[in-house]
């Protein structure tokens, strides 16, 4: 069988399930963006780019985009390199690392309405964790209300989500390191390099498919992260911490404006698909250099 | 074997070398990184330790004295009322029964399409590509009124499959971009050494492509479970009875309008890691170093 | 691993049958069954009114499907089933500027009919049964509803002598000094989700300006940078600039602020009666640890007029099992579902000829204090359309956080106010 049929035969059914599944109703809702429809009402009427016009003037729409470019932007760094580092330690070995391995990962086990809940009592000014161990350390000063203040809000939120994101770069990393073998490593040590030059020379350039599939994640989750700002504080205090994807359920599902809400959704996809298209590309330029 | 079936592909054997020793450093060394773990497990299990003081105090514990204090008792009556009213067993068996095949299905698919991305490619595959992991690029709650009305029409509303479906086919993208991104490291020379011997593309999949990728393998395994078994955004919008429901379902509902349940749902949230976490430990041989490539044999 | 592909398809295959199988058994015999999504999801709430379901069941022999969520995904689990034509014959929804919104996208089914047939303007008192008329129609059947009032801790008042309910507005502030020069803070506001402060606005406004001021606010035929509102703004700052107020409030929710009054470490919270449900729950007992008084008088000559939201049921309209929901309606309306469901949610009951007896002590007096009222109006965030309440509860929020600015937010809140109502 030729290699293009079985091309067709591997891609058909998944891409059907796909397209049917994932992307016909996406396209369908992008379509309610040209509407001014309540998201209630059996009738709507069509508005062309409106609602687009108005994204463009909206304010609350440029501070959840600034929020967005932050969180992405920390969700780039923070979890890629804790997850890293994590995985570099417990894949060297250290007594018991098959139960840390499992605590890191627990954060993703638990169900997020608990965890967030959590949070909120971890980051409360009265008798939170946070601040119960800064004052006692010393530090009242800066024992504030973490959730409450509109500076600290968002990184707040972002400390929580990184918390949970890093067990999953941990593990995407863990899986990578199987591929960097130990020969290799050893074979470099042998030669006099240290540890951090056989990490720098050998280990990370193994390790770049995993790490293009955790800054990859990281991106797109940050993008389209909801549901941790939801639990904390649902894009509060005053929009402080409102995403992308937080300021359209809240246009959409809180102020029944549903077609500016598709609109949103829009632009969100959009952003997200021109990052991950230019990423992908320097991941590729990168490659060819380093072959 | 008997004549005439076409000669064997060079097996490929994972091989696992010795259990990872501790690795020689200095002592100083070792300190610094005892350390380091440390403090990450403090702050990682700050949270875990949260969620855990939640499911032993009744709400009246955590008003009066704050979640951050030893409970009174160590009693279990969240996690008996958590198994009792919210219908934990029925709830429990649903999720595995959307869990299992959603997870087999979207990483099956991931394989056959991240096979084609990195082994297989063709003019347009790249865009493809970004087109097959666009189901990352926004929340789900966007399409969730399509998806409904799609499965009202076809009648299956209200029944697992909707869950099923919808969950294989939103994988279908990380799958891909895993399963993609590591057989790019599977090197193409062993792959046209088959194709010379005679073989075709499932074989080489099958034979070649699949064995040594049990880590990424194994992490899909895990992330869909995990991911799959903690939505509940599907199963609300997807089934009424509640013979249908998952067990995250339970969990969210205890909540009420003027009222709060952080107790029960703590237990219940307990409960609920349970599975995958246990999935988790269970897959994680697949993440030792060793499982290289080993000798080509025959 | 040759076999591993062979098994996972053989075990989806299996898997998918069995799914197949529990789904068949899900869609059950539907002939004489109602559909129902609501929002009392919590347990005692859920086991109430499931009770109550098959008490109808018992006594109709029809079914009811309950396919309740949790409370926070209610508002997406609805607006999907609405907006996909598949809604449920029935749900549960808020009475006022929600419903009106639900009532002008058109899919409600009006059930003057029904309320004719059953006699139900009979049951209600005329303050509750305006709640029921939206564009000339009866679209709701009220459930239960709450009243606003502040809820204090009896013990904290009786150590500083605080005996009498404060009648007038100077009144009540000599009270909030006498605590807190007792070293307590006189009230405690939970506004993290912003709505437990819109109380405040709304009492003020309502003891100053008067409801039918405030019903022109609502509707967006007066302005928020009014001299009525802009007034409110500087009473409430008064109370702020006191240092009345539990510091950081927007750090807390409600439940939050209901733990600082019962722990002592404040003395009373604006709150609807749903507080008792709460404090119950966590042992305290009504009128030895908490008590209310209404929310005093302001200036003479304003109605007196009560606060709080009525949960109403709705049906929707083409609903698939018209007849039995309508009979459903009626059952939930009348005195025997009414009162074990008042008694479950801390709520009241809106059937007037159910026995007050039911009440502790503390719903008592709220109930009379009800009907003592002229009038009762819905609390902000239902008494205007949704998408001016966002605008609204934001700016209580932003007051709660730095009150000194309370003359920009409200600048902004007009602008917001503008675009909503411009259509």
């Amino acid at each position: 069988m030729s290699r293009r049929l079985w091309t067709v035969a591997f891609l058909s059914v998944p891409l059907l399930a796909y397209t049917t599944i994932v992307i016909v109703p996406l396209v369908t809702s992008f379509y309610y963006s040209l509407t001014d429809w309540n998201g209630f009402s059996a009738q709507y009427h069509w508005v062309g780019f409106a609602n687009f016009a108005r994204i463009a003037s909206d304010p609350l729409f440029a501070n959840a985009i600034k929020n967005t470019a932050i969180w992405m932007a920390a969700a780039i760094v923070v979890p890629t390199a804790a997850g890293l580092a994590l995985a570099l330690v417990l894949h060297r070995g250290v007594r018991g690392a098959k139960l840390f391995k499992s605590l890191f990962y627990l954060p993703i086990c638990l169900a997020l309405a608990v965890v967030g809940q959590v949070w909120i009592w971890i980051y409360r000014p009265d008798w939170g964790l946070l601040d119960l161990v800064l004052r006692d350390i010393g530090f009242s000063n800066v024992a504030i209300a973490w959730l409450a203040d509109s500076t600290t809000a968002l990184g707040a939120i972002i400390l929580a989500w990184s918390w949970q994101q890093t067990g999953l770069a941990m593990v995407i990393f863990l899986a990578g390191l199987t591929a960097v073998s130990r020969e290799l490593t050893e074979a470099a040590e042998i030669d006099g390099a240290s540890y951090g030059q056989s990490l720098r020379r050998v280990v990370i350039p193994l390790l770049s498919p995993a790490t293009v599939v955790v800054v990859a994640l990281s991106i797109l989750n940050s993008l389209k992260s909801f549901d941790a700002v939801y639990v904390m504080t649902k894009g509060g205090p005053f929009h402080s911490s409102d995403t992308l994807a937080m300021f359209m359920y809240d246009v959409s599902f809180e102020s029944y404006y549903m077609g500016y809400g598709s609109a949103i959704s829009v632009v969100l996809f959009l952003v997200a698909m021109i990052v991950i298209t230019f990423y992908f590309r320097q991941v590729r330029a990168l490659e060819h250099l380093h072959e | 074997m008997s004549e005439g079936t076409p000669p064997p592909l060079p097996e490929v054997t994972p091989r696992r070398t010795e259990p990872t020793r501790r690795a020689r450093h200095s002592p100083v060394a070792r300190l610094f990184l005892y350390f380091f773990l440390i403090v990450f497990v403090c702050i990682y299990i700050a949270p875990v330790l949260g969620v855990i003081l939640t499911a032993f105090k009744s709400n009246a514990e955590i008003a009066s004295d704050g979640l951050w204090t030893l409970p009174r008792a160590l009693r279990f009556d969240n996690f008996v009322e958590a198994w009792v009213s919210g219908h934990v067993r029925i709830y429990a068996l649903n999720s595995v029964l959307v869990t299992i095949p959603a997870t087999a299905i979207s990483i099956l698919f991931g394989i056959l399409t991240g096979y084609v991305f990195s082994k297989l490619p063709f003019r347009g595959s790249e865009a493809l590509f970004i087109f097959v992991i666009a189901g990352m690029f926004f929340p789900p709650q966007i399409v969730l009124i399509p998806l409904f009305r799609f499965f009202n029409v076809v009648d299956l509303y209200d029944t697992l499959w909707p869950m099923i479906i919808v969950h294989s086919a939103f994988g279908l993208s990380i799958c891909t971009l895993i399963m993609r991104n590591f057989f790019t490291t599977i090197p193409t020379a062993m792959r046209e050494a088959a194709i010379i011997d005679g073989a075709h593309e499932l074989d080489i999949l099958r034979r070649i492509m699949l064995p040594v990728s049990l880590a990424p393998l194994a992490v899909l395994a895990t992330l869909q479970f995990t991911w799959i078994w903690n939505d509940f955004l599907y199963p609300i919008i997807f089934t009424k009875s509640d013979s249908m429901r998952t067990i995250m379902v339970g969990l969210i509902t205890l909540k009420g309008q003027y009222s709060v349940a952080y107790g029960v749902q703590g237990a219940m949230a307990v409960i609920a890691s349970i599975p995958t976490l246990l999935i988790f430990v269970f897959f994680q041989r697949y993440f030792i170093s060793g499982l290289t490539l080993g000798a080509v044999k025959g | 691993m040759k076999k591993r592909g062979m098994w996972t398809i053989g075990m989806v295959g299996l898997v998918g049958a069995l799914a197949m199988l529990l789904g068949a058994c899900g869609q059950g015999a539907g002939k004489s069954e109602v559909d129902v999504v609501h929002y009392f999801s919590d347990t005692l709430g859920k086991t109430t009114v499931t009770s109550i379901f098959d008490a109808f069941t018992k006594k109709t022999g029809i079914k009811v499907v309950d396919n309740t969520t949790g409370h926070e995904d209610f508002k997406t689990q609805i607006l999907v089933m609405l907006a996909a034509d598949n809604p449920p014959d029935a749900f549960s929804y808020w009475a006022g500027a929600r419903v009106q919104f639900v009532v002008d996208s058109g899919r409600l089914q009006p059930i003057d009919d029904l309320y004719k047939k059953d006699n139900l303007d009979t049951l209600l008192p005329p303050a509750i049964a305006a709640g029921t008329v939206y564009n000339g129609h009866k679209y709701l059947i009220p459930f239960g509803y709450h009243y606003a009032a502040l809820f204090y801790n009896s013990k904290t008042m009786q150590k500083l002598g605080l005996t009498q309910p404060p009648k007038t507005w100077n009144d009540f502030l000599a009270m909030c000094d006498k605590i807190k020069a007792a070293g307590i803070a006189p009230i405690a506001v939970g506004s993290k989700n912003r709505w437990p402060a819109q109380f405040w606005f709304d009492y003020l406004l309502l003891r100053t300006a008067g409801p039918e001021y405030r019903a022109k606010l609502m509707a967006g035929q007066a302005k928020y940078s009014d001299p009525e509102v802009a007034n409110v703004m500087k009473m409430w700052k008064g109370l702020w600039d006191k240092g009345y107020f539990v510091p950081n409030a927007n750090a807390y929710d409600w439940t939050d602020a209901a733990d600082q009054v019962a722990n002592g470490k404040a003395a009373m919270t604006l709150m609807g009666t749903w507080i008792t449900g709460y404090w119950n729950g966590n042992k305290l007992q009504p009128g030895t640890d908490y008590d209310f008084f209404p929310f005093p008088q302001i200036k003479d000559g304003v109605p007196n007029v009560a606060l709080g939201p009525i949960d109403g049921w709705v049906m929707s309209k083409n609903a698939k099992h018209a007849a039995s929901t309508l009979k459903l309606l009626s059952f939930l309306l009348d005195k025997g579902s009414q009162a074990p469901w008042a008694v479950g949610q801390g709520a009241l009951a809106p059937n007037k000829t159910v026995d007050p007896s039911i009440y502790n002590s503390v719903m008592k007096k709220a109930s009379e204090e009800v009907g003592a009222s002229e009038a009762f109006n819905f609390n902000y965030d239902l008494a205007t359309t949704p998408p001016m309440a966002e605008g609204g509860l934001t700016m209580f929020a932003e007051f709660m956080n730095n009150p000194s600015k309370s003359m920009d937010y409200l600048t902004e809140t007009d602008k917001v106010e503008q675009s909503v109502f411009k259509k």
